[in-house]
């Protein structure tokens, strides 16, 4: 006897398959967590504050304002490797500010002041433009608002320091309130080798 | 404007990186891996190859065209046929800036943060800007670029240090023009500029993040900007030249055009 084809059991038949493709899913998703396969990643390349042509705008900072951890799971880094290790760096300085009487300007950019510099190699102290300086980020002051990382990218800078979820701080959400939040799609699931690498 | 990005005739591929222009006015476009030539009217009239991506060219007073390359210089004549080529793997890294002084060659070594100065025969004679604390021309922006004016000075931009730098062809430094500020054009705003210079009766230079070009006075007061909306935004390492009726010519490097300007009041 065939089996008769009523609404009552059309959506008993939609209900299992929605919670089996529910579960099944899910099931996949918790899985490939629990073996740590997958990870959160910035995507630098999209992201608004590091990503090429995108000039002349505010620094987008949702990756502070809509992590759910303290501060936020995503940190400014600099990747020194790339860094110009210039004098007058947009990232330190506020670059408009009134230049004070060494000739470098008089504000720092960073609101949480986490960035330090201290000069490298042979220094002058009579000129500070003769020096290289490395500069550092705290990343327990750092809350990631992407302010440093937009004022480095190229043309204005050499795009060096970016915005990074640090795994240590990060709580793995199954849906980062950061990438929903993000207009770029630049909050992005990878498996953790390429995230490591 | 001159040029463009582009597959036609007169048009640049994917990069334009120099300029010069000659005592006749002619222009010569240091594009891709080849030199583009355009007359004091700005048509094409002839285009021809290197063996390499060239970052810059110069044309001598009698007419020989220097292209800088990658750890080499060729040298071609007026028509365009190779004559020689200079190779170094020490002194030439990557040549961003050609230029001549009492017979000799200078080229801006962008690897070496220094000017090279050889004899007419290729001969290292010595460096220009090399002996600082620095150990060199501060470029972030990863170009050297100079001019060298009618009494033989030559002016080297160090981005870096937001300074135009004076020096003998024996490598002295005499003094600078320039200092950072971050909104008076007077300065050099950023991270580093200028990028680009180049002299004649006064000093040219270009800026990036925005992109502009400037004038100064050999005294290092500001008599012009050139604050075009024409540039794009994301330009950097604008080539400026200058021909002998004061026009002023900018490489946008992200449309790949050449804009000429006309001098008006100076």
């Amino acid at each position: 006897m065939s089996e008769q084809f009523t609404r009552r059991n059309l959506l008993h038949k939609a209900a299992r398959g929605t919670v089996l493709a529910t579960l099944g899913g899910g099931a996949g998703f918790l899985v490939r967590k629990a073996h740590g396969q997958v990870v959160w990643q910035v995507d630098t390349a999209r992201c608004l504050n590091s990503r090429l042509g995108e000039v002349g705008m505010a620094a987008c900072n949702l990756c502070t304002t809509e992590c759910v951890v303290a501060l936020s799971a995503v940190r400014a880094v600099n990747e020194h490797s790339r860094c110009g290790r210039c004098n007058i760096c947009p990232a330190y300085f506020n670059i408009t500010s009134a230049v004070d009487e060494r000739g470098l300007p008089g504000e720092k950019l960073c609101p949480r002041d986490a960035i330090t510099r201290k000069p490298i190699g042979k220094t002058d102290p009579e000129d500070p433009a003769n020096n290289f300086y490395d500069y550092l980020i705290d990343e327990e002051k750092c809350d990631g608002c992407g302010k440093c990382v937009m004022q480095c990218k190229e043309p204005l800078g050499l795009g060096s320091i970016v915005l990074r979820i640090r795994y240590g701080r990060c709580v793995d959400c199954n849906r980062c309130a950061i990438s929903r939040a993000c207009p770029k799609g630049a909050l992005i699931q990878v498996p953790v080798q390429q995230a490591l690498r | 404007m001159i040029g463009g990005k582009g597959a036609g005739p007169g048009h640049f591929g994917a990069s334009l990186r120099g300029m010069a222009v000659d005592a006749a006015v002619n222009l010569y476009a240091a594009n891709d891996s080849q030199i583009t030539l355009f007359d004091a009217a700005g048509r094409l009239r002839r285009r021809w190859s290197t063996s390499q991506p060239v970052h810059s060219v110069a044309v001598a007073g009698d007419g020989t065209v220097y292209t800088g390359q990658i750890r080499q210089i060729e040298i071609f004549d007026s028509a365009g046929k190779l004559i020689r080529t200079w190779r170094d793997d020490t002194l030439l890294g990557r040549v961003t800036a050609i230029g001549f002084v009492d017979g000799d060659v200078l080229a801006g070594d962008a690897t070496g943060r220094a000017i090279r100065r050889f004899d007419p025969g290729g001969r290292f004679r010595n460096n220009i800007g090399r002996d600082n604390p620095l150990n060199g021309l501060l470029i972030p922006n990863g170009v050297v670029d100079f001019g060298v004016d009618a009494h033989g000075i030559i002016h080297a931009a160090n981005p870096g240090k937001h300074r135009v730098e004076r020096y003998t062809p024996a490598g002295e430094l005499l003094g600078h023009i320039g200092h950072f500020h971050g909104t008076d054009p007077a300065g050099f705003g950023g991270c580093c500029n200028p990028t680009n210079v180049t002299v004649r009766d006064r000093i040219y230079v270009t800026e990036k993040a925005g992109p502009r070009a400037k004038v100064y006075s050999f005294g290092g007061e500001l008599e012009a900007v050139i604050a075009s909306d024409l540039f794009d935004a994301n330009c950097k390492n604008m080539s400026v030249a200058v021909d002998r009726h004061g026009r002023v010519y900018v490489a946008d490097t992200v449309k790949l055009a050449i804009f000429v300007f006309e001098p008006v009041g100076l």
